[in-house]
């Protein structure tokens, strides 16, 4: 006869949270009638890795449990459960022992459930199996993460990578190549090649040596470009003639994701596989356009391809959706983000690519008229998108640099020039890239520059920095050619390392200036949120977690004069080839950036917005616990910086 | 020396069958005091509250009592009780304010008697804990007395004098900061979640809670078996 009073508030606890929060009364109050309370102080072990399973699972009524696994001498964490969350649920199905130790990270108040009455659930109330079912898989394949993860790190293997798990390189989704390869000697007839082609309904042969090496390939694109176009009687020659070459050779097990990448980078639609992966080696099999796409519905290939050939700036802005709706697939399956930002990135390159070729056509009357006086341009991203880092559409920051006109013609080249801006940005507004607030664009005549000016900005940028306007400057640094001529854009870095390398001070400024947004002390359950009214307790990522990171990031590429033009997570990954001493803590930077950019990305497509300002109830505790590591690194890495360029000297 | 005539006299009255069984049995489990050596963490405690018809003592009589067990350092939820007492009268419209009884539950309740014979059952020698203990054991005291000529002869734990004693050390004086160590007050400071307050089984619940947050920082000064902590 227990105390009514008390079986039902244990009852209402328990009936707050899954999988007891649609059951009825009388089976929650049997429930509760079982439960144990016991209390934990902080440090407590409950249970540990190889204990016995115990009778009972447990459900977190205040407090905090972290549960974690030994790898050599590393604990890593696999789970962080709060309020209402169950653990050890192994004591439900498995016979063995525990796999994991739980220890309270925080003082903790444990409702210990006997394993016997969960069981007895299960008959009547499916949900509940599969509630529990579903968490034991959970945690197994959690566990196998975590250590994959750990193994990865202790190796000392490239990059953490935390929580962008990546689905496409990990599964060995492996792009299985046609071994029955066509082939013919170079020196067959077109006319046969075609035969063959018809004959065995196939799209390409390989033309190989004598010892079965690649020579080249002939496919139904060369047959219909490059033959019946011409008139004559070609067809009698040898395939050598109209065989495209070299042909690009790869080795045998590229994943769909290398594939997709070779595809978007390369443009070619044939890779010949061979013994050694080199055009020296026989031919063992071939993989096509085809071959990829079938292996994979959604494709950022055939996008690419709709983009190359869209007639209107409607279709742009098409694929562009789609693109969008790729990311998502691609952001539910944990692809790697260094992957997804490169695919992305090489969209929005085409997009703009082929805005500026839209708008080149509709000048053409005004670029004949003038064409003789027009310099060489080149057109520049900036900012995220100059980073290589626009998952999902910011708004614009681009401008254009030129190649300096005679003085006399300089009105009329700069006036075209921000003519075709006014057009390209145009294209891109309607491509659903809004344009910039603060006119940071090559359509503002301020943007759209010739050599000498745009070296003017930066040299007084660097000779006589002034915080305010060092702080408005930081998107310049990061601009990108894309499109044009990119031999301007690297002149003109070469003028910024030259120009720095005179001004021994402007380094400390602008490290100076990247510790302007000092990241969180404490997160867990005293989240930092903002403070203006629209945007009340959300918290900042962009300002709070990943400027401070491309901030670091961008000082030291200029201070290690870095020429390539790299995302931040890629910058951290140079420089901590080029600075040993900050190794650990570089690469750690940019794991750590790289899951930033998942999770703004994750929150822009379910808010539908860009992602800056997350909702801290929104995210899971793994999301949470790898926030709060986050901000340790960005501490470190401040920190790092302040020591460097011994700022504790600097007064503001 | 009362207590222990008492005790003679009830002993006398079981041999000759004069006494119910089940206070009998009561009083033969004290024969031996053998636990008070075992771990705090492997007694059993028993945490209980009563509700009464008001604060006078001699005048006020129980109307419920809650109680909830600590078994191996876990609250059994299974292991507890709870019980009305039939009354006349439930006393002043204050103390109805207070508890939230009114009359109709308390005529559902059983017989003074037997809720007194029931909470002997459910207690056996486990060491009783109270919040202000003093008056929740004088006020089951009376009722014993009237009925069966016994008083209570568990021992017991005060959780205020407790967190009195871990906080401030055994010689602070309670008597000038009581509020304190009010119940309210200690569940604040030991961040338990106010629920049910102001039902025996409620507050019996908190106490239980708050009494396990005392027991485990009692442990880091050293009170590790029930005598340490009946200051044996």
């Amino acid at each position: 006869m227990a105390s009514n009073t008390i079986v039902e508030r244990v009852a209402v606890d328990l009936s707050h949270y899954p999988p007891f929060d649609n059951l009825s009364q009388e089976i929650l109050q049997e429930l509760a009638a079982s439960v144990s309370v016991s209390y934990h102080d902080e440090g407590e072990v409950i249970f540990r890795k190889g204990d016995d399973l115990r009778e009972c699972a447990f459900m977190v009524m205040k407090g905090a449990v972290r549960l974690f696994e030994h790898f050599d001498d590393n604990e890593v964490l696999v789970d962080l459960c709060d309020e209402g969350d169950i653990f050890g649920v192994r004591a439900i199905f498995a016979r063995q022992d525990y796999v994991m130790t739980a220890q309270v990270a925080e003082e903790s108040l444990l409702y210990e459930i006997p394993v016997d009455n969960i069981r007895r659930l299960f008959r009547e109330h499916p949900a509940v199996a599969m509630f529990f079912a579903a968490e034991f898989a959970k945690s197994v394949e959690e566990i196998d993460h975590s250590l994959t993860e750990a193994y990865r790190r202790s190796a000392g293997s490239s990059i953490r990578e935390h929580a962008c798990r990546s689905f496409l390189e990990n599964e060995t989704l492996e792009v299985r190549p046609v071994a029955s390869v066509t082939t013919c000697p170079p020196d067959i007839s077109i006319q046969d090649a075609a035969r063959i082609m018809s004959e065995q309904d196939i799209g390409s042969i390989v033309v190989v040596s004598p010892e079965h090496h690649p020579m080249g390939i002939i496919t139904d694109t060369d047959l219909r470009k490059k033959v019946v176009a011409v008139p004559g009687s070609i067809k009698e020659r040898p395939v050598s003639d109209i065989m495209s070459s070299p042909v690009y050779t790869i080795n045998e097990g590229k994943t769909i994701a290398d594939m997709v990448m070779l595809m978007v980078k390369t443009k070619l639609r044939h890779f010949c596989i061979t013994a050694d992966g080199s055009p020296d080696s026989p031919v063992t099999g071939i993989i096509s356009e085809h071959d990829i796409i079938t292996s994979e519905g959604n494709n950022p290939a055939v996008i690419m391809k709709a983009l190359m050939q869209a007639q209107s700036f409607e279709e742009l802005k098409e694929q562009r959706d789609k693109a969008e709706k790729l990311l998502q697939v691609y952001v539910e399956q944990d692809v790697a983000v260094h992957f997804i930002a490169n695919i992305i990135t090489e969209i929005n390159d085409a997009i703009i690519t082929r805005a500026i070729g839209f708008s080149l056509t509709r000048l053409e009357p005004e670029r004949s008229r003038i064409s003789d006086k027009l310099p060489e341009f080149c057109w520049l991203s900036l900012g995220s998108e100059g980073r290589r880092e626009q998952l999902l559409r910011t708004d614009q920051d681009n401008a254009i640099l030129y190649e300096d006109p005679a003085p006399s013609d300089a009105e009329q080249v700069q006036e075209y020039f921000l003519q075709l801006a006014r057009e390209v940005t145009g294209i891109l507004q309607e491509c659903g890239f809004v344009r910039c607030p603060a006119d940071v664009m090559a359509s503002n005549p301020k943007w759209c520059q010739p050599v000498s000016v745009w070296t003017g900005y930066f040299r007084k940028w660097i000779q006589t920095p002034e915080p305010r306007a060092l702080m408005h400057s930081t998107i310049f640094f990061d601009f990108r050619p894309v499109y044009g001529q990119s031999k301007l854009a690297s002149r003109l870095k070469q003028e910024i390392f030259a120009e720095i390398s005179r001004n021994s001070g402007f380094l400390q400024f602008f490290a100076k200036n990247a510790l302007q947004n000092p990241p969180p002390l404490g997160f867990f359950r005293n989240f930092v949120v903002e403070k203006s009214r629209e945007h009340a307790n959300e918290f900042d990522i962009k300002a709070r977690a990943m400027m401070p990171l491309s901030d670091a990031a961008r000082v030291l590429s200029y201070e290690q004069e870095i020429a390539e033009y790299f995302s931040t997570p890629e910058r951290f990954r140079r420089l901590s080839t080029l600075m040993p001493d900050m190794k650990d803590l570089l690469q750690e930077a940019s794991a750590a950036y790289e899951f930033l950019m998942r999770l703004r990305t994750v929150n822009g497509l379910k808010s539908g917005g860009s992602g800056r300002y997350i909702k801290p109830e929104t995210l899971n505790k793994l999301d949470r616990q790898m926030l709060r590591n986050v901000f340790g690194a960005i501490e470190k890495v401040q920190k790092g910086l302040t020591l460097r360029f011994q700022l504790d000297y600097i007064r503001d | 020396m009362i207590r222990s005539i008492e005790k003679v006299l009830a002993e006398y009255r079981c041999r000759k069958g004069a006494l119910r069984s089940e206070v009998c049995d009561y009083l033969r489990a004290f024969r031996r005091k053998d636990y008070l050596d075992t771990h705090v963490d492997e007694a059993r405690f028993v945490v209980f509250d009563t509700e009464t018809t008001g604060f006078d003592t001699s005048r006020d009589s129980v109307i419920s009592i809650g109680a909830v067990a600590i078994n191996q350092g876990r609250i059994s939820i299974d292991d507890s009780m709870e019980l009305l007492v039939r009354r006349a009268s439930i006393g002043d419209r204050e103390a109805a304010a207070v508890h939230g009884l009114l009359s109709r539950d308390l005529s559902d309740g059983c017989d003074e008697a037997e809720a007194a014979l029931a909470f002997l059952v459910y207690c056996g020698r486990s060491v009783l804990v109270a919040q202000h203990a003093s008056f929740d054991i004088l006020m089951m005291n009376r009722i014993l007395q009237r009925h069966f000529g016994i008083r209570l002869m568990n021992d017991v734990v005060d959780t205020a004098s407790l967190a009195k004693r871990l906080e401030k050390g055994p010689y602070y004086n309670l008597a000038h900061k009581s509020g304190e160590y009010r119940l309210d007050n200690l569940l604040l400071r030991y961040r338990i979640r106010l629920h049910d307050r102001h039902t025996a089984a409620g507050d019996a619940f908190l106490t239980a809670q708050l009494f396990q947050r005392l027991v485990s920082k009692g442990k880091e000064c050293g009170i590790l078996t029930v005598r340490d902590l009946l200051l044996r």
